[in-house]
């Protein structure tokens, strides 16, 4: 099956070409320059998506650190910032948590445009309207070095087991 | 004719107590309404004075609109325009403290009794792996106590609420360095009154025009809202309160 979100552009510098597949089956060339960006001190990183995981909202600092001008966020499916060192496992437990309308919160390594990533501390709440979820908002907050590196282990751990 | 209850959450800098009147005399006149206005001095007492029940409009801060939307029967009306809730976390400026991975687990904190933040505080802290029971609390009576205690030494650094930070004198600031100032954006106060307040549209067209005459600017000025306010819908605020529900915890 085809992809709804383009390949990614081949960076200027060294980088790992990796196809991504997603749980829809659709799948995405994407590279990794293994740069990090700094997470923006003192902000929050905002985004909301419908019940089918599609950008319905993004904040400027979200646009700014993903790379990505906002027509190329909204509307497209939140996954375009999956980055593939992230389990899939960490994914599954994000959505079956918030689709069963309990908060979660996890460490993130996102991709941004350009191949490069940030960590973030995410926290996915569902947005309950008269007793219906009707969507999902997502915060992100700065995370400290040490969970940062913690988190970097254990998902390798389970990628090395999610690949047998 | 009905008198109506306003209530002012207490955080706010204490040159605002004259706007805040000047913003009940001219609505009071423009909605032809009588209100009278409650200013509590502690959040302690803002909810005695909510739980007692007669208070028709609140002029909230974004974690008590949550509890004052979703479980008291209020709704958002309105917001200040360009106007998010912000805090400085700040050291004395000729202290060894001079950024976030400077403060070391026992150091104490000053600052007023603000839970909100405390709240922001403590989640920009998290970036440095400190939790609130690594700190201690030194709970003053005022934001401007707090930066005598940083100042003196007394304690290694001070939470102020961002707008309250920025009214200080040029000399109180040199003597701090802000070691980071949280840039939240979408949490603002807000207006709110209660589900069947009867002059709910006459009251908002009132606050929204308030921006289109000197008398109005003036007293928005006074405010530091020189922009006024805007109109808030039911899912502006819903959203707000989910943003804010992430930072609990």
């Amino acid at each position: 099956m085809g992809s709804p979100i383009p390949d990614a552009h081949k960076p200027d510098m060294p980088a790992e070409q990796i196809t991504m597949t997603y749980h829809d089956g659709t799948s995405r060339t994407v590279y990794d320059t293994g740069i990090e960006r700094p997470y923006p001190d003192g902000k929050l990183i905002v985004s909301r998506t419908n019940l089918d995981g599609i950008i319905t909202h993004v904040n400027d600092a979200f646009v700014e650190i993903s790379g990505y001008h906002i027509d190329e966020l909204i509307g497209q499916q939140h996954y375009i910032l999956r980055h593939p060192d992230m389990p899939k496992a960490a994914y599954k437990d994000l959505w079956s948590t918030a689709e069963s309308g309990q908060k979660w919160h996890g460490y993130v390594k996102n991709l941004c445009k350009d191949g490069s990533h940030y960590w973030v501390y995410a926290t996915v709440v569902p947005n309950v309207r008269r007793g219906e979820i009707v969507g999902y908002t997502s915060v992100r907050r700065k995370p400290s070095r040490s969970k940062i590196e913690a988190a970097m282990t254990q998902y390798a751990q389970m990628k090395q087991d999610e690949e047998g | 004719m009905t008198t109506h209850n306003m209530l002012i959450a207490p955080d706010f800098s204490p040159d605002r107590f004259a706007g805040w009147h000047m913003f009940n005399t001219l609505i009071q006149k423009r909605a032809n309404l009588n209100m009278h206005l409650n200013i509590p001095a502690s959040h302690a007492e803002q909810e005695q004075v909510i739980d007692a029940g007669d208070i028709q409009i609140i002029y909230a801060n974004p974690f008590d609109a949550a509890t004052l939307i979703r479980e008291q029967g209020y709704r958002a009306i309105a917001r200040p325009i360009g106007k998010s809730d912000e805090m400085v976390i700040a050291a004395a400026a000729n202290s060894a403290i001079s950024r976030l991975e400077d403060i070391q687990v026992g150091a104490t904190v000053a600052m007023a009794d603000n839970r909100d933040v405390k709240l922001i505080g403590l989640r920009l802290l998290e970036a440095v792996d400190i939790e609130a029971s690594d700190l201690n609390w030194d709970v003053t009576e005022t934001y401007q106590a707090a930066a005598r205690k940083v100042i003196k030494g007394e304690a290694q650094v001070a939470f102020f609420l961002a707008e309250i930070f920025h009214s200080f004198s040029r000399l109180t600031k040199t003597q701090l360095s802000v070691l980071i100032e949280s840039d939240l954006a979408d949490i603002s106060h807000v207006l709110l009154v209660k589900e069947d307040f009867p002059d709910a549209q006459i009251f908002l067209e009132a606050i929204l025009n308030l921006h289109n005459d000197d008398d109005g600017k003036e007293a928005l000025a006074e405010l530091g809202m020189p922009q006024g306010f805007e109109p808030m819908s039911e899912e502006d605020a819903e959203f707000m309160i989910d943003l804010m529900q992430t930072l609990l915890d």
